[in-house]
């Protein structure tokens, strides 16, 4: 198997030279570069459904979604496990502390004479998470992979999450992302990363911290209004001492310390529960916060959270309260079954969808996603100057969901799409010839620029935006742009990179 | 242009144009720190004349001013023979005694959800509840007066996005670094780029302020820039205040900074003398006093305030920190307040003097001090539309 490496070095001739079209086969297969195929152009409500589904849409997938409707591809979405990834797979192959234990992991950054390299498992999991949001064919599973990191919020710079989240987002969020609610929160709960994070690795009999109790309630399940109060906070703190984090051999998993647990009375929402007792065995200390746990996600409150915060994901910042009450409803019936409430959401919500501000990393992997670009993924500047790193927010709240806060920073943004067009950017190479022959496909049905620069324009925009421009708007641009001294490719580059600019690309 | 596509619904287009009534020449500028997490300020300014703050805070405490068994520069620095700062926040002696820095002591929000993102938004907003309004203070600040200031750098929020107090029908930028407006690489083609911006963002407000700011921020460069007074902290914090001092002394309308400190939350292992807190507390006062220090000439016309959603428990949590809290402090500094003294009725940390789990009560709203800011210093009384339903309490902090 070659490297990494290896790849990106056969990419760049690849891209730089014909004369190596015989390793084209094995580069496009691995890169995801896209066969020109024709494709379907939609009409501008189904070009929003599918911003909504994917983190925008490619030509297949627009294909695709003509083919078969909105109904089937939700369905062959949620069916993720089907969908061969091998082409991911294969991109994410290098990222090594991906599938290892925590306590490996924290071995990896600190071996003594090999190299001491802290940042790699939080470099390798920000770069593996953008390249799946790119190129993995399981979108919509990768929107809610990205949905629920953001409702279970850790932030990976705080110590020590660097060896522990690449845990807790394969075994809790990637793996119950279009699961069970009830099971994301159970293992959420037992996350080593959450504990950590939200000082719960410290709540002791003698010492509680109401730290995680609190935002277990607030921000994970009954929300701020949802009906608990600061004495509910203090009982699940209670109930939770002794949850806590093993250290040493087995640094990095999860335990539960009856030493430190308070054995005593608690009542948390009206749920009584009675004093352990010497006698009985230490699973019961543990299994207290679980009762909890377990009221806490079937709770009425929680489903309205839930469903809110799911609707203004996928249809409107302000959601629609009719859509969110059926909602609500659905993952009271189902218990939770993500599925079944997403459906609701998606069918009978989609036709209200209001447009939504890309927030930076959407508007990244759209970027990358539409113009088919090769990326390793190292992008993390770009990332914090728009203000969205990943696994970067450092309060548990997860980053803002609508699109106000997101609207005024946009100097980052017409820088990146200037360098990604420009291919200025280090281990991101853009073809923007091989970017026109897919797009003239659909205007054009031809395979080859007509070269004429309103037809390229045209098919830009439809491939970009979901639409051509109005005739005196793209004449309007590309006056703007005209050069007597720059070359015809170079004019090209600064319109693709306008288009990528624009406000209707910042929208989704 | 690139707005009239099908996908695109104009009706998130336009920031309609707005007249307020009242109008007046602009007044300071107002600098807005906001400590962000619930700041333990029993540890910033300490109630050393308190038994029962010792008892509390028993490995957390500061050390008396008078700690005979203790090093002076591990103990708190007395202002006023019952409170003291905590000695990391030293620098901001020469504002203390110069009169130009003041306390309030006990001060915040009557919200008691002792959540974090409730409090922020409700005491960034201005209002009580979720009923009020969804614009910030700050926005409708800039909304009620009409300074004839359209300036992009009217209200600046230091950072990659703005904050909610800034939130309103007035157009604000975020601004992480002044560096990253300089657009870098190849003439023409930025020329060419910039041209294209011009047009697709042809009726966008947003737009075209960004480009006018890349345009006046060209020749600024923070890097280079050298006070003779002062020297920021090489921070996050030293960087946008040492940015809001360039702003200002560059005359581009600068009217409102908006700047925020993360890290407060110290649930766990916060640190009493030295470590995570007080090196918190040092990025703070030595920022404020190189501020304090750089912009002695302009301190006439300047007024610098800060705020945390809430306090935090006066007794220490068994993880050597402190759990979410009530009463707060606010500072207030400027060439017109009344400094040197710590304001507020102080409501003592005696069992039946505390509220809820045994938090410092509030005896000054936040909202009497940002009013008495607004009406004295910044030219705009429409106070009741700025905190709606909240009659404020002028506490003569300011001249």
């Amino acid at each position: 198997m070659i490297s990494r490496r290896d790849f990106l070095k056969l990419s760049a001739l690849a891209t730089a030279s014909a004369a190596l079209s015989s390793c084209a086969p094995i580069y496009r297969r691995i890169a995801g570069d896209l066969p020109a195929v024709p494709w379907t152009p939609l009409d501008a409500s189904d070009f929003l459904a599918l911003n909504r589904l994917t983190f925008g849409p490619r030509v297949e997938e627009r294909a695709r979604f003509a083919e078969i409707g909105l109904q089937a591809f939700i369905e062959e979405q949620f069916d993720y496990e089907a969908i061969d990834d091998f082409d991911c797979d294969i991109l994410l192959r290098p990222f090594k502390t991906l599938s290892m234990d925590a306590h490996e992991i924290e071995g990896v950054t600190n071996q003594l004479f090999d190299g001491y390299d802290r940042e790699r498992p939080i470099r390798e999991l920000r770069q593996a998470t953008l390249l799946r949001q790119i190129y993995s064919k399981r979108q919509l599973y990768e929107v809610m992979v990205e949905f629920w990191s953001d409702h279970f919020n850790i932030f990976i710079e705080k110590e020590p999450l660097f060896y522990l989240k690449t845990v807790d987002d394969r075994e809790v969020i990637r793996k119950h992302a279009l699961g069970n609610f009830r099971d994301l929160v159970w293992a959420s709960a037992h996350s080593p990363a959450m504990l950590v994070y939200l000082d719960n690795h410290v709540n002791e009999k003698s010492h509680p911290n109401e730290n995680y109790a609190r935002e277990l309630m607030e921000l994970h399940t009954l929300s701020v209004n949802g009906g608990y109060t600061q004495s509910d906070v203090m009982e699940l703190a209670r109930c939770l001492t002794g949850w806590t984090v093993k250290k040493h051999f087995w640094l990095g998993e999860f335990t539960f310390d009856n030493d430190l647990h308070d054995e005593g009375a608690k009542n948390v929402l009206g749920l009584a529960i009675q004093p352990n007792g010497a006698a009985l065995s230490e699973s019961k200390g543990q299994s207290e916060a679980e009762q909890v746990i377990e009221r806490l996600v079937t709770h009425p409150s929680t489903a309205h959270f839930i469903a809110t915060k799911l609707t203004r994901r996928f249809i409107a910042d302000e959601p629609p309260q009719a859509i969110v009450e059926k909602a609500a409803q659905t993952f009271l019936n189902t218990n939770g079954d993500i599925k079944s409430v997403l459906r609701v959401i998606l069918l009978d919500g989609l036709p209200l969808a209001q447009p939504k501000y890309k927030r930076p990393a959407n508007f990244i992997a759209s970027a990358l996603r539409l113009t088919n670009a090769h990326t390793e993924g190292a992008l993390g500047d770009y990332f914090i100057r728009m203000g969205q790193p990943y696994f970067g927010m450092p309060t548990p709240d997860g980053y803002p969901d609508v699109s106000a806060p997101w609207e005024s920073n946009l100097m980052p943004r017409w820088q990146f799409a200037f360098e990604l067009m420009r291919n200025e950017i280090d281990g991101t190479k853009n073809n923007l010839k091989h970017l026109l022959d897919v797009a003239h496909l659909h205007l054009r049905q031809v395979q080859v620029s007509t070269g004429i620069l309103q037809d390229d324009v045209d098919s830009l925009t439809s491939l970009l935006l979901g639409a051509p421009l109005e005739r005196f708007e793209r004449d309007g641009l590309i006056a703007s742009v005209h050069s007597a001294d720059a070359a015809p490719e170079e004019t090209l580059q600064i319109l693709a990179a306008g288009i990528l600019a624009s406000p209707a690309f910042q929208w989704r | 242009m690139l707005h009239t596509l099908p996908v695109i619904n104009k009706s998130w287009m336009p920031r309609f144009a707005f007249a307020p009534h009242n109008v007046a020449p602009r007044g300071d500028t107002l600098v807005v720190i906001f400590l962000r997490g619930a700041a333990d300020v029993l540890n910033m300014v300490v109630p050393h004349g308190e038994d029962a703050y010792y008892a509390l805070r028993p490995t957390l405490g500061v050390p008396h001013p008078d700690e005979s068994g203790t090093k002076k520069d591990e103990r708190a620095i007395d202002l006023d023979g019952f409170f003291g700062f905590h000695p990391s926040m030293s620098a901001l002696l020469d504002a203390w005694t110069s009169q130009q820095l003041a306390i309030i002591h006990a001060c915040g929000a009557p919200d008691e959800s002792r959540s974090h993102f409730k409090a922020m938004e409700l005491m960034e907003r201005g209002v009580d509840d979720e009923r009020g309004p969804a614009s910030g203070w700050i926005g409708r600040h800039l909304a009620t007066l009409n300074t004839g200031n359209s300036s992009p750098l009217r209200a600046v929020g230091m950072g990659t996005r703005p904050q909610r107090s800034l939130s309103g029908s007035v157009p604000v930028s975020a601004l992480r670094s002044i560096a990253d407006f300089h657009l870098g690489g190849d003439q023409r083609a930025l020329q060419q780029m910039r041209a294209a911006l011009n047009v697709v963002y042809e009726d966008d407000v947003l737009g075209q302020d960004t480009l006018s700011i890349m345009d006046t921020l060209e020749q600024l460069d923070p890097a280079t820039y050298q006070s003779p007074f002062a020297t920021y902290p090489e921070t996050e914090f030293g960087l946008a205040l040492k940015q809001t001092a360039m702003l200002i002394k560059a005359e581009v309308g600068l009217e409102v900074s908006a700047i925020d400190v993360g890290g407060w939350d110290t649930h766990f292992a916060q640190g009493s003398v030295t470590g995570l807190m007080p090196s918190l507390m040092k990025d703070l006062a030595d920022g404020m006093a190189a501020f304090h220090a750089d912009m002695q000439q302009h301190m006439k016309n300047l007024t610098v305030v800060t705020m945390s959603e809430f306090g935090r428990r006066a007794s220490e949590n068994g993880s050597l920190g402190t759990d979410h809290g009530h009463g707060s402090m606010m500072m207030v500094m400027g060439g017109n307040v009344d400094g040197g003294k710590v304001h507020g009725e102080w409501p003592g940390l005696q069992d039946g003097q505390m509220i809820g789990p045994g938090d410092l009560a509030v005896t000054t709203d936040y909202r009497d001090v940002l009013s008495e800011v607004l009406q004295k210093r910044l030219n705009n009384p429409a106070t009741d539309q700025i905190f709606p339903n909240y009659t404020p309490i002028i506490r003569n902090l300011l001249r």
